[in-house]
C-alpha cells in the first residue's frame, strides 16, 4: 500500500495519516481486504480547501480495465476534512465494496448524465445558471455573490491594489509618449466586470493621477467592460457613470475575446481580470507510468438527498432528473412554487456529486489537450514533472488566454488575478478543486500550463503574490513580451 | 527571365510545420544528428518551394526552414560572436551572444543554402538577408565604442557574402530591417550602414521593414514617416513594407517623397489566419497604385508566413497570386 499525503496541515495530516494506516492494516488482518487487493491500493490523502465541493468522504476510482485486470491498481481518495471521527473504516468498507469498486454504494444514486470530461459535465451548466440568475440567488440567500468569496470582498476591488495598476499603466503611457508612440486612443479592457466597482475606482484613480501629473491621458482612454451576460453589463453601467463618455460596454464569451474585438487586434493596451478563470470550465488528466489518462465524471445526487429534497419540494424521487433538466432550462419556475423551485435548485446543487474513472488516453482518440497545446509539448511537460500527477488543464483559461494576447498592443500587456498553481509540483502537496462557491463553480487554474502556452505565444508570464490582503491566495498572472 | 508586371514574391519565411520544430528542438536536445537534420531541412525546402510554385509565386524562396529565427542562422556564422549554445529552451528562442573583439573578415557559407535553392527550382529565385542593424540589436556588444561600429564591421563581412552570393547567382537579395521600425532614432546611421552592406553588389536589392513578426505578432506600432527622407539614400532598389495589416495609410509617403525605388507592397496579413479572398487583395494593390505607377510595385505578404499554419499559408499564397492576376486583367496585361 502507498500512501499520498496531500496537504501539508501538519495535525489533521499526523492523526488521519495514522487512522488510515490502522484501518487499512486492520481490514488486511481481519480478511476485508486481500493481500492482492492491499498490494495495489493507493491511498490519497486530501484536505479540501472548498467545504462545497463534488467529493464523497471516501471515493475509489475506477479505472478502465477494473473489470479484467487483476494488476489494476485500486485509488482510494480521502477527504480528510469530511470524514467524521471514528467513522473511516465504515466508510472505507462502503467505498470499496466486495469488487473493489463502488457498486454497492452506487445502488439508489439519481444520474444526471453519463461519464464524460468535467468540461462537459451538467455541473458547467448550473454553473451559467447561477451567473444568468444571479439576482434570484442572491434574493434566496439574502446575500450579494462577492459575499461568497473568502473574505466577503472581491480582492479586484483592493484599493491599493488599484492605484498601483494605475501607476504602472500611467508609466507606460508616459513612456510609450516619450518615444512618440502614444496612441490617439488607449483601450483598456477588462473581462467579467461584477458590479463595475473596481473599473469606477480604476478609472477615478486614473483620473486623479493624470490631472496631479498634467498628462491629459485620460480623454484618450476607451475603456471596455466585457462580460458574457448583458445583465451584468446592464447592473455595471451606474458604478461608472461618472466616465461614462469613455466606457463601451460589450457583450463578449470569455472563452474568446477576439472573436468580438477582432478590430482591436493588436491595439490594447491593457487587459484585466479578476476571478474569471477559476470559473472556466475545466477537465483534469493524470500522468502515471508515462501515459496520460483522463479524469471522467459522471454527476449524481446521492440516494438520502435524493429522497430529501424530494420530499421537500413536493415531487417524486423518479422525478428529479427531469426536474433538473427543467431547472437549467427555466430557472426557479422549473416548479409551479417558484420557492421550492429556488429550494430545488439550492439543494440539489449542494447535494450534487461526481463519481469519478481514469480512461486511458490511447482509449480516447477523440479528446485533445486544449488549443495551444500540443500532445508532444504536454509530454514534454508532463516528464518534467513528479510522477502519479493530477493536473487541472484549466481548458478555459487557456483557451480564454490565448484567444486574448491577440488583442494585446506591442506594449501592451495582461494582467489577471486568480488563483493559481505555478508549479506542477504544488498539485502533490494539496487539492486544488473544484469546488462549489455559492451557486459557481470554483477551480484553481494550472498557471504552469498558462506559462507554457504565453511563451509559444511571445510572453513570458509571471506570478506575483496579491499583497495587498494579508491571507489572499490570490496571485497576480503579467505577461512580458518574450525576445 | 522576364517578371510580369506586378511580380509576385515571398517576404521569405513559408510555414513551419510542427514536426520540423519539433525535430529542431530534437536536435538541440542531441537527440538526433546534425546529418539527419540537414537531410530533414533538405526535403522541407523542397516542399515549401513547389508549395511557392503551385501557388504561382514569379520568385520564389528557399522558405528560411534551415533557420531557427531572423538572427542565430547569421549570428552563429558571424567570425567572432560568441554564443552561449546553453541559452536556447526551444529551437526558436534567441541565442544568448555577445562580440569581445574586432570581428575579423570571413566567409559565412550562405551560398550552399542559395545553391540548394536554385537547383530545386526554375522560377526566379531570391535570398533574404537580416540586416546588420537588426543583428546589431541582438548582439551584447563588448568591443565596439558604438552600436553603428558594430553594425559597420557586421556590414563588411557580409558585403563580402553577398558578393558570393552574386557569384552563386543570386540576383534577387533582400535585406531585412526590422529593427529599424523599434529604434526609429537610429535610421540616418542605419542607412549608412546599409549602403555599406550593398556596396558592389551586382544584384537587385530589396529592403524589408516591417514593425516585426516575432511569434507573429507584432512588435511595435508607428508610422513609416520616421523613414523619411533618411531612406531615401538608401542604395537599394526596392523598398517592401507592410499594409494589408497596418492599412495603407502611409502609402501616401511615396506620392510625398516619389522615392526612386520599387514598392514591395505588404498585401496578405500574416498575423492573422483569415485567408484573404483575391478580391481583397486586389483592392490592396489598387489602392497601392493609386501611389505607385504599376511598373514600380511588387506584391508579397507583409512579412515571412512562418506562424502560419502550412494550409493557411499556401491559401493565402493562392489568394495573392489571384488578386494579382484580377489586376494585371484590370491593366490590360
Amino acid at each position: 500500500m502507498i500512501l499520498h499525503l496531500n496537504h501539508t496541515r501538519r495535525d489533521s495530516a499526523a492523526a488521519a495519516t495514522s487512522e488510515v494506516v490502522a484501518t487499512f492494516l486492520t481490514m488486511l488482518e481481519e480478511g476485508q481486504l486481500t493481500p492482492a487487493q492491499f498490494a495495489r491500493l493507493e491511498i490519497y490523502l486530501d484536505w479540501l480547501q472548498y467545504k462545497q465541493n463534488f467529493r464523497e468522504p471516501v471515493t475509489v476510482m475506477q479505472s478502465s480495465g477494473d473489470e479484467s485486470g487483476a494488476a489494476v491498481r485500486l485509488d482510494v481518495r480521502i477527504d480528510s476534512r469530511q470524514v467524521p471521527e471514528g467513522s473511516l473504516r465504515e466508510l472505507v468498507q462502503k467505498a470499496l465494496g466486495p469488487r473493489g469498486s463502488e457498486q454497492r454504494d452506487s445502488a439508489g444514486r439519481i444520474y444526471l448524465e453519463d461519464f464524460r470530461s468535467f468540461r462537459s459535465s451538467i455541473t458547467w451548466d448550473f454553473n451559467r445558471l447561477y451567473w444568468q440568475r444571479l439576482k434570484d440567488w442572491e434574493h434566496a440567500t439574502g446575500k450579494g455573490y462577492e459575499k461568497e468569496l473568502p473574505g466577503g470582498v472581491s480582492d479586484g476591488h483592493q484599493p491599493e491594489a488599484i492605484s498601483d495598476s494605475v501607476g504602472d499603466f500611467w508609466t507606460l503611457l508616459k513612456d510609450l509618449e516619450s518615444q512618440n508612440q502614444l496612441p490617439q486612443e488607449v483601450f483598456i479592457l477588462e473581462i467579467g466586470v461584477g458590479l463595475a466597482t473596481r473599473a469606477a475606482r480604476w478609472l477615478d484613480r486614473f483620473c486623479v493621477l493624470d490631472q496631479e501629473r498634467g498628462t491629459n491621458y485620460y480623454p484618450r482612454l476607451r475603456f471596455l467592460l466585457g462580460d458574457y451576460s448583458l445583465s451584468t453589463l446592464e447592473r455595471s453601467r451606474p458604478a461608472v457613470m461618472k466616465h461614462i463618455e469613455l466606457c463601451s460596454f460589450i457583450a463578449l464569451d470569455a472563452l474568446d475575446p477576439i472573436k468580438t474585438l477582432s478590430f482591436l487586434r493588436h491595439k490594447i493596451l491593457h487587459v484585466h481580470s479578476t476571478n474569471m478563470y477559476d470559473n472556466l470550465p475545466d477537465e483534469e488528466i493524470v500522468w502515471r507510468d508515462n501515459r496520460v489518462y483522463w479524469v471522467q465524471v459522471r454527476a449524481y445526487v446521492p440516494p438520502a438527498d435524493a429522497a430529501r429534497i424530494a420530499g421537500a419540494c413536493g415531487i417524486e424521487v423518479a422525478d428529479i432528473e427531469r426536474t433538473v433538466h427543467r431547472l437549467l432550462e427555466v430557472g426557479a419556475d422549473a416548479l409551479p412554487d417558484r420557492a421550492k423551485g429556488m429550494t430545488f435548485w439550492m439543494e440539489i446543487w449542494k447535494a450534487i456529486r461526481m463519481e469519478e474513472r481514469l480512461v486511458d488516453a490511447v482509449d480516447l482518440p477523440d479528446a485533445s489537450f486544449p488549443a495551444g497545446l500540443s500532445s508532444a509539448q504536454m509530454e514534454d511537460i508532463l516528464k518534467e514533472a513528479p510522477g502519479d500527477l493530477r493536473i487541472h488543464l484549466s481548458s478555459g483559461a487557456l483557451e480564454s488566454f490565448r484567444n486574448t494576447l491577440p488583442l494585446l498592443h506591442p506594449r501592451g500587456y495582461l494582467q489577471v488575478q486568480d488563483i493559481f498553481v505555478t508549479d506542477l509540483h504544488d498539485y502533490c502537496m494539496g487539492f486544488h478543486g473544484p469546488g462549489k462557491l455559492g451557486g459557481s463553480i470554483v477551480n484553481w487554474v494550472n498557471g504552469a500550463l498558462l506559462r507554457e502556452v504565453a511563451e509559444r505565444a511571445g510572453y513570458d508570464l509571471h506570478f506575483a503574490q496579491f499583497k495587498y490582503r494579508v491571507g489572499s491566495k490570490t496571485s497576480v498572472l503579467y505577461t512580458t513580451q518574450r525576445e | 527571365m522576364t517578371l510580369p508586371i506586378l511580380p509576385t514574391t515571398m517576404v521569405g519565411s513559408y510555414s513551419m510545420p510542427g514536426w520540423l520544430e519539433r525535430l529542431k528542438t530534437e536536435y538541440f536536445s542531441r537527440r538526433i544528428s546534425r546529418h539527419d537534420l540537414d537531410e530533414i531541412h533538405d526535403n522541407a525546402v523542397r516542399s515549401a518551394i513547389k508549395d511557392q510554385e503551385m501557388a504561382g509565386l514569379d520568385i520564389v524562396t528557399d522558405g528560411e526552414l534551415r533557420r531557427d529565427n531572423m538572427i542565430d542562422y547569421f549570428v552563429e556564422r558571424l567570425p567572432g560572436i560568441q554564443i552561449d549554445r546553453s541559452s536556447k529552451k526551444f529551437y526558436y528562442d534567441f541565442y544568448d551572444s555577445e562580440v569581445l573583439g574586432k570581428i575579423p573578415m570571413a566567409a559565412l557559407g550562405l551560398s550552399e543554402d542559395f545553391k540548394f535553392l536554385l537547383a530545386n527550382t526554375e522560377r526566379e529565385a531570391k535570398i533574404s538577408i537580416t540586416g546588420p542593424h537588426s543583428l546589431t540589436k541582438r548582439i551584447r556588444n563588448k568591443h565596439y565604442p558604438t552600436e553603428e561600429a558594430l553594425a559597420t564591421d557586421i556590414a563588411r563581412v557580409m558585403n563580402m557574402e553577398l558578393k558570393e552570393l552574386v557569384k552563386a547567382g543570386a540576383k534577387n537579395i533582400q535585406i531585412d530591417e526590422p529593427y529599424y521600425s523599434g529604434f526609429p532614432e537610429d535610421i540616418s546611421w542605419g542607412v549608412k550602414v546599409l549602403n555599406t552592406l550593398v556596396e558592389g553588389v551586382q544584384a537587385k536589392i530589396a529592403i524589408h521593414i516591417c514593425y516585426g513578426n516575432r511569434y507573429g505578432k507584432p512588435s511595435w506600432e508607428g508610422s513609416y514617416r520616421y523613414l523619411f527622407p533618411a531612406i531615401l539614400s538608401a542604395k537599394v532598389h526596392q523598398l517592401s513594407l507592410e499594409f494589408a495589416r497596418r492599412g495603407g495609410e502611409d502609402l501616401e509617403l511615396f506620392r510625398e517623397f516619389s522615392p526612386p525605388f520599387e514598392l514591395g507592397a505588404g498585401v496578405i496579413d500574416v498575423k492573422d489566419q483569415a485567408v484573404e479572398t483575391p478580391e481583397i487583395v486586389a483592392e490592396r494593390i489598387r489602392k497601392t497604385l493609386k501611389s505607385v505607377p504599376a511598373e514600380k510595385v511588387v506584391v508579397l505578404p507583409d512579412c515571412g508566413l512562418f506562424h502560419l499554419p502550412r494550409d493557411i499559408a499556401f491559401a493565402k499564397l493562392r489568394a495573392m497570386v489571384e488578386g494579382t492576376r484580377i489586376m494585371r486583367k484590370e491593366l490590360g496585361h
